[in-house]
């Protein structure tokens, strides 16, 4: 079977109830570990590689985080859509693939869901 | 140049506290047994934790609480040659007011490490904890134990109530020296106990600031020791520096000479510059390695010491800083990787150089 246009195969990895918001499951994908998160009903799917030192980001701590705020001020913010490393604890927009504090960022797959199946093209 | 092994010079495993437990003689079991088990920590807050959350096996059990499971899943997974066992759990007696409980509590893990752990594989070096504020406790346990098969080195907290080239110490070096054992200090208690502020400046207010200044109570440490001319009263003492990855020592030792030339006088048994002191004597292990936008910058700041001789990985496993062996040993050219990989460690702990059993 050859690649559809756009070079991407599309793999149906869970049915959206198995993955409900704030769960993430590791599927493999063409010999690749990619991690399937529900953000608040978003699915997303992100390659479990850190680009720092090549962890398995995915296993890390999801959750919200501090946002930027005034120097003394705390303000809590973005629950569920967060994502920390498990290793170095570098934090991660699971909704864009983008670090925190760094130029490096996720490798992220389009997510598509089709008559409640979840689609990841590899 | 491939790297052709590697030895890991600061690996934390994690004593079971029910065996140390057993190890404690009365009237201290029943107080560890109780949960009074030292001055504490600070416990500023890192929200990875410090250990990391994936060091587990499959069914959930900590890498680094088994002999086995850190054989299996750390040092076979990076091909470990030799791993040097930093015991967890120690660092923070060491600063506790109360000189007995804290040697009792070393020797009771010290034992555990020495008599459970080193015979399970034959790739783990074990480096025996000591209390340093009562020398004489310290050096007592360096004799007891400095002989086993095994023990490679003496580890004692940088936090510390005064620098460690003062004489009060001195015992303790004699006994390394006596067997042939470098000491080691090694972060993570600065501001517990009995030890001075954190920092120079005092107490700061977060995790990232006192983690990002712990260097400094290196820096203090080095300076001392070799000023007060530790080096020159034990010409065989060699001093790991465990844990400071290593950019900050040219520039201080730039100053340190500089300083010398002016104020030798003062310190009249240096006999040569402090940094050719400090080059005979002292090692550094790479984590937490710097990392500079430009790598470039780091491999410069190799060339202002002579890292291939004093340079020695650690990963650091399983804390939340740790690098892996591959992150580390791209940094450094490659003409210095199998120093840097193994090399000086096996020399230095005297490492036969195939691995037995």
């Amino acid at each position: 079977m050859g690649r559809p246009a756009g070079g991407k195969r599309r793999y149906v990895v869970a049915r959206t109830g198995e993955i409900p918001s704030g769960v993430r499951r590791i599927v493999e994908l063409e010999g690749r570990l990619i991690g399937v998160f529900n953000v608040h009903g978003r699915y997303v799917a992100v390659l479990n590689v850190c680009p720092h030192e090549l962890a398995p980001v995915c296993l890390g701590r999801l959750g919200g985080t501090t946002l930027p705020s005034a120097a003394g001020q705390w303000v809590w913010g973005r629950e569920g859509e967060i994502l920390a490393c498990p290793w170095h604890g570098w934090e991660f927009d699971l909704l864009t693939g983008a670090c925190l504090t760094d130029r490096r960022r996720l490798r992220m797959y389009e997510v598509t869901v089709e008559d409640g199946q979840i689609i990841v093209m590899v | 140049m491939a790297i052709t092994s590697i030895i890991d010079a600061d690996i934390h495993p994690a004593p079971d506290p029910a065996r140390v437990a057993e190890r404690l003689p009365e009237p201290w079991r029943r107080r560890y047994l109780s949960g009074n088990t030292g001055p504490g920590y600070l416990n500023y807050w890192n929200p990875n934790g410090v250990h990391r959350s994936d060091a587990v096996t499959e069914d959930g059990e900590r890498i680094e609480g088994s002999a086995v499971h850190l054989a299996r899943h750390f040092f076979d997974v990076y091909k470990i040659e030799y791993g040097i066992l930093n015991p967890e759990n120690i660092l923070g007696i060491g600063l506790s007011p109360e000189p007995d409980y804290a040697a009792a509590q070393a020797s009771a893990i010290n034992d555990v490490f020495v008599e459970e752990w080193l015979p399970v594989d034959s790739r783990f070096r074990y480096s025996i904890a000591v209390a340093p504020n009562d020398p004489e406790l310290a050096a007592r346990e360096i004799r007891r134990l400095g002989n086993r098969p095994g023990v490679v080195q003496v580890l004692m907290p940088s936090g510390a109530r005064i620098p460690y080239g003062q004489r009060t110490f001195h015992p303790i070096y004699a006994a390394a020296v006596e067997h042939g054992l470098p000491v080691a200090i090694h972060p993570g208690t600065e501001g517990v106990g009995i030890s001075g502020a954190p920092t120079a400046a005092g107490y700061p207010s977060s995790y990232l600031e006192w983690h990002t200044g712990l260097v400094g109570s290196f820096m203090a440490h080095l300076i001392s020791l070799v000023t007060e001319g530790v080096f020159i009263k034990f010409p065989e003492l060699k001093f790991v520096l465990v844990e400071g990855g290593v950019c900050w020592l040219p520039p201080l030792l730039w100053r340190l000479d500089k300083n010398w030339r002016a104020l030798r006088q003062t310190a009249p048994w240096l006999d040569r510059r402090p940094s050719e002191i400090v080059f005979e004597h002292v090692y550094l292990t790479t984590q937490p390695i710097e990392e500079p936008d430009r790598p470039e910058h780091f491999k410069m700041m190799l060339e202002m010491f002579p890292a291939d001789r004093i340079v020695m990985f650690s990963s650091d496993f399983p804390h939340w800083d740790g690098d892996t062996p591959n992150f580390a040993a791209r940094n450094f050219p490659a003409s210095m990787r199998n120093r840097v990989m193994h090399e000086t460690a096996r020399a230095l702990y005297r490492l036969p150089e195939v691995a037995r059993g």
